[in-house]
């Protein structure tokens, strides 16, 4: 039987050994002061959970209990959770252990971890590289083993983006499938939670934990149990879609081709080319809701009831999002951003919607290019095309995974499964055949 | 520019505006040339509705967090200034 206390004590000791080093990843912006107390409860069960000896770290947008659910700024830079978040209060009930809350972009906005008012989170795989975000803290964390799995959020990619720089599974539900109560939002119609762990089969697990209907978000609904055992079975029959358009950085779209030639010569699986019309729109449709919903979400942070109010105190990029999505919601711009964009985000919807009555999965690079350096300059528009194959699954509310697929120079490179609309079993299962095939 | 954080000043304040704009009329002109004719899109409300009369109990502690929050408070009360906001 795994025991929770030592399993806690040797993480928190190879925390400690990474902060003194002078090497510091900042994976966690706050430990679990409680931590111990709780561990020792769960060894003490005679029936224990399905999560019972899991160590997890939680993004610092989501509320537990008593901790600080900062979003890696100084507006909440003293809030302290009053509630659980219903995912939290799911793995609880299944005795996995919370042990801190995890760095990650200021209010989860941007794509490489740098945001954070208390200071970027380096890559455990290269620590002069970004992590990639914006739950950067929850996929290093997991990528240093600070932990077994971490939540993380993602609205555009926030979730494969840094599990891919980091070399982790990371995992971002169909729109609807986990409950989002107790998630501090970037942008309601677009954000999901989801894990991040070392291997698919982990991911199954704190999956089915988490998921399922909440009458506390009105957009869950309950969708078929995962089957832990089936994610074993190699499923036959699969016809994998590739996209025509390949991008810029041969060396990853190569890395990716050779992968998916090898599953499907091991597994008899068909490969079917798919052309995608509104794809290369993706990032333009989706900054436009982001910015919009953003605001709106951020009016409630004006200091009176809790924290700062957030123009004082924040960042470039929240400040970005802020006055750029209070501009194009003047009257005068009526419907030439925010309603086009959300006219054009059901195309895409529609578009998978055909694409996934010829094909199972589609299977892309998580991300298009390596991660730079932390520090190093780069344009905004440069930044927000790290995302351009994440923000698509988004749009149309699937489901999709990034796992680890090699390494270019040494830094991990992702390769994304994106699935329809409550299809994680077959997602899962999936991801699972091609990671045996590096066993 | 890098993406570190920083504080940011009022000068750097209206150039991040500016730089917004711009940023969302570009993307709003390629959004533009997009000749489809789109629907709107629907919201199905009967699977999302909540149920009438259940509730879960309220948390003691919640309250006694919430005000240990709050940047001004009175015994039981929230102080905020009139048209400060």
């Amino acid at each position: 039987m795994v025991n929770t206390q030592q399993k806690l004590k040797k993480y928190l000791e190879e925390i400690k050994k990474n902060d003194q080093k002078g090497n510091k990843i900042n994976a966690f912006l706050q430990l679990n002061p409680n931590a111990k107390d709780e561990a020792k409860k769960i060894d003490s069960k005679r029936n224990k959970g399905k999560l019972a000896g899991y160590i997890i770290g939680v993004k610092s947008a989501i509320n537990v209990k008593g901790l600080n659910a900062s979003c890696a700024s100084k507006t909440l830079e003293n809030y302290k959770a009053p509630y659980d978040a219903t995912i939290i209060k799911k793995i609880k009930d299944e005795d996995g252990l919370i042990i801190g809350m995890n760095n990650c972009d200021e209010f989860c906005l941007g794509g490489s971890g740098e945001t954070s008012a208390y200071g970027p989170t380096k890559n455990p795989k290269n620590l002069r590289l970004i992590s990639g975000g914006s739950s950067s803290g929850s996929a290093a964390s997991v990528s240093a083993n600070f932990c077994d799995m971490s939540l993380g959020s993602d609205t555009g990619g926030s979730i494969r983006n840094p599990s891919s720089h980091c070399g982790v599974v990371g995992v971002k539900p169909t729109y609807g499938s986990v409950s989002r109560y107790g998630l501090i939002d970037v942008s309601m119609s677009l954000d999901q939670i989801g894990p991040i762990t070392k291997n698919v089969n982990e991911a199954a697990l704190l999956l089915s934990v988490i998921s399922g209907k909440d009458e506390n978000d009105s957009i869950t609904r309950d969708s078929e149990k995962l089957n832990l055992r089936e994610i074993e079975k190699i499923p036959k029959n699969i016809i994998v879609g590739v996209l025509e358009f390949k991008i810029k950085d041969q060396r990853i779209q190569k890395l990716i081709d050779d992968k998916i030639k090898k599953v499907a010569d091991k597994y008899g699986w068909k490969i079917k080319k798919l052309e995608m019309e509104f794809l290369d729109l993706a990032v333009e449709i989706y900054y436009p809701l982001v910015y919009v919903e953003f605001f709106s979400g951020t009016r409630r942070f004006d200091g009176r009831r809790y924290g700062r109010r957030i123009e004082e105190v924040a960042g470039p990029e929240v400040l970005r999002r802020i006055l750029g999505g209070s501009e194009i919601t003047r009257s005068e711009y009526h419907g030439r951003y925010y309603h086009k964009s959300l006219k054009a985000k059901k195309l895409i919807e529609e578009e998978f919607e055909n694409i996934f009555k010829k094909v199972d999965c589609i299977i892309t690079p998580t991300i298009p290019r390596l991660p730079h350096k932390i520090g190093e300059k780069i344009s905004v528009k440069d930044m927000y095309d790290y995302d351009a194959l994440t923000i698509p699954s988004n749009l149309a509310g699937n489901c999709a995974i990034s796992i680890p697929s090699g390494e270019i120079n040494g830094i991990p490179v992702g390769m994304q499964i994106i699935c329809d609309k409550f299809k994680e079993q077959k997602m899962l299962q999936i991801a699972r055949s091609i990671e045996k095939l590096d066993i | 520019m890098d993406f570190l954080w920083h504080e940011v000043s009022e000068k750097e304040k209206k150039e991040i505006k500016e730089e917004a704009k711009d940023i969302m009329d570009s993307f709003s002109k390629r959004l533009s040339k997009i000749d489809k004719k789109i629907g709107e899109s629907l919201i199905e409300r009967k699977k999302c509705e909540r149920k009438e009369g259940e509730s879960s109990e309220g948390d003691i502690e919640f309250r006694e967090i919430m005000f240990e929050n709050a940047p001004q408070k009175n015994k039981d009360f929230i102080i905020a200034e009139k048209k400060k906001w």
